[in-house]
């Protein structure tokens, strides 16, 4: 019975697959191109937030700085809320008819992929704006203090010791909501665009083939993903480096001469006296 | 005011809500001291060179650089804190940096120097505490004592005119603290000015010029090492060093 129905299944995918594959293919390319663009914009609007709100100040910072700040702090707060805690296909509804209502349909998403990569890119921000802000602050404040105290300014800091740190921890959220975004893209239907989900709809409308064509959808999404998990990987791997590193010999390097001003000086525990001979020589000479 | 002083900390104080932590604290520190800051956990060491560049904002009193207040509105932290170097007890270099980009970022950022300079540069001083060998590493690569070695080289490579150390070999294992405290003793044999708040007792009385006795956010005694250890004059004092020195 059951090996019967496993057969007919097989066929009945075989037969939607040679006659709407474009249809699916279509679908997963647009789903892709989405989830891809609106995932890149939201790390972008993400950046920014997570940045602009880790601005520090103190008391004696001047009035007009701090009020700025903190009203910068505030606004992101409030689109952080926002948009978190709505549905996005909520979100989708408000922005596509918000505009008409307002300039009595004089303006009109007249291109639902603008419109479809505003809301997904508008929600990922929201999120990723999260994100960053938990990177920044979760970077050791050492980290901090050590650019500090040799005078380096806190926007060199961020840029050139907490981003980068940052940014390697949260590679795996920003995946996630990548990951997430190729899902959830399925409730832009709402709005009339057409990405994988949609073509489900449409051809199972025309067919009633609704159990293989969710075969083929399940199947579709999840290639879609573990593909996407794995490139994320492939990249963390190469953001964290070489796991070991080659030791110099000092002797290769062209240096000044006279760097030692002490050359009898040294104590037992003197590491570069026992352990690296060929430095050793050199402070003999 | 005194002349030949780089650092002069008048009245300092600092509290921490209602927690007073530093009170009316006196020093100065002229060009080629070595002064040792001792004192029980929790008497305010840390805080008074956090407070020194500024890492913690004083609540009274004064520090002037070369008669200049640092706590002044309007006086930039920044290239203060250059010519002040600071030594922490957890090291804090750079993790996504190597030992030698380590050395080399504030020269490039905060001096300005060219990148071939800046190697230079610290190629000479990764050369002097002996890290040359691991300076393609990062820092979660080496060892406690090499990653405070590297730390000097990159407060070196700044030229300041002082470091401070904050407990510089306390986090470290007892073989590494021999490596670390060589360094810091040539450095103190070749004239450099450092202010050092340290548990080891034989560097404060062997190295040091001047040694500050700290007790409850006062300095209690102060001057000359020999003196101070041999022959303490406040009880507390003698209580700490008999408490220390067994
Ligand atoms: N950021 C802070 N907020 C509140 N209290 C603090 C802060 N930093 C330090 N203190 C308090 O200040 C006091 C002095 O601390 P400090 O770290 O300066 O002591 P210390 O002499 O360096 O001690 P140790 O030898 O253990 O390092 C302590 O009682 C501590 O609890
Ligand atoms: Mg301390």
């Amino acid at each position: 019975m059951f090996i019967d129905r496993l057969t007919q299944l097989g066929q009945d995918i075989a037969k939607l697959w040679s006659q709407y594959s474009a249809s699916f293919l279509l679908g997963v390319r647009n789903t892709l191109i989405l989830a891809v663009v609106a995932t890149a914009i939201g790390c972008v609007i993400g950046f920014f937030c997570g940045v602009l709100q880790t601005i520090p100040y103190t008391k004696n910072d001047n009035i007009f700085k701090r009020f700025f700040l903190k009203l910068l702090r505030v606004v992101i707060r409030i689109y952080v809320e926002i948009f978190r805690g709505t549905p996005m296909i909520l979100q989708a509804v408000f922005i596509f008819y918000a505009l008409p209502y307002f300039s009595g349909n004089a303006i009109q998403f007249t291109n639902k992929w603008i419109c479809a990569i505003v809301v997904v890119s508008i929600n990922t921000g929201a999120y990723m704006a999260e994100s960053f802000r938990g990177g920044i602050i979760s970077i050791d404040p050492g980290q901090t203090e050590g650019a500090k105290a040799i005078g380096m300014t806190h926007f060199q800091t961020m840029n050139s010791i907490i981003l980068p740190q940052a940014l390697r921890n949260i590679m795996p959220q920003i995946g996630n909501n990548f990951i997430i975004n190729v899902k959830d893209t399925s409730v832009m239907f709402i709005i009339g665009f057409t990405e994988f989900f949609a073509y489900h709809k449409m051809i199972t409308g025309a067919t009633f083939k609704y159990f293989p064509s969710a075969v083929i959808e399940m199947a579709g999404y999840l290639i879609m993903t573990i593909i996407a998990s794995l490139l994320l990987r492939f990249v963390e791997k190469k953001l964290d480096g070489a796991g070991s590193y080659e030791l110099v010999n000092a002797d290769q390097l062209v240096m000044t001469a006279g760097t030692y001003n002490n050359p009898e000086k040294g104590s037992p525990y003197d590491e570069h006296s026992k352990e690296y001979p060929d430095l050793s020589e050199r402070r003999g000479r | 005011m005194d002349n030949q002083a780089i650092l002069e900390v008048s009245h300092l104080s600092k509290a921490f809500g209602k927690n007073t932590v530093l009170k009316d604290i006196d020093f100065t520190v002229r060009p080629g001291d070595v002064t040792s800051i001792i004192g029980a956990s929790g008497s305010g060491k840390s805080t008074l060179l956090r407070c020194i560049n500024l890492l913690e904002t004083p609540t009274g009193g004064d520090i002037l650089y070369h008669g200049k207040s640092v706590v002044a509105r309007g006086f930039n932290p920044s290239s203060y804190r250059a010519k002040v170097g600071m030594v922490f007890q957890s090291f804090n270099l750079f993790n996504n940096l190597t030992v030698l980009d380590n050395c080399m970022i504030g020269q490039i950022k905060v001096l300005k120097r060219n990148r071939e300079e800046a190697r230079e540069k610290a190629l000479k001083y990764l050369d002097k505490v002996g890290m040359v060998p691991y300076m393609n590493a990062k820092p979660r690569q080496i060892s406690g004592g090499q990653k405070q070695r590297a730390a000097i080289a990159r407060a070196l490579a700044m030229d300041p005119e002082i470091l401070l150390f904050d407990e510089p070999t306390s986090a470290l294992d007892p073989e590494m603290v021999g490596e670390v405290l060589s360094v810091m003793r040539d450095l103190a044999n070749e004239g450099m000015t450092m202010l050092v708040v340290t548990h080891e007792m034989a560097f404060a009385r062997d190295v040091s010029s001047d040694v500050v006795f700290m007790s409850d956010g006062v300095i209690c005694e102060q001057g000359d090492p020999k003196e101070i250890f041999s022959n303490p004059k406040e009880t507390k004092t003698r209580e700490f060093l008999s408490r220390i020195l067994g």
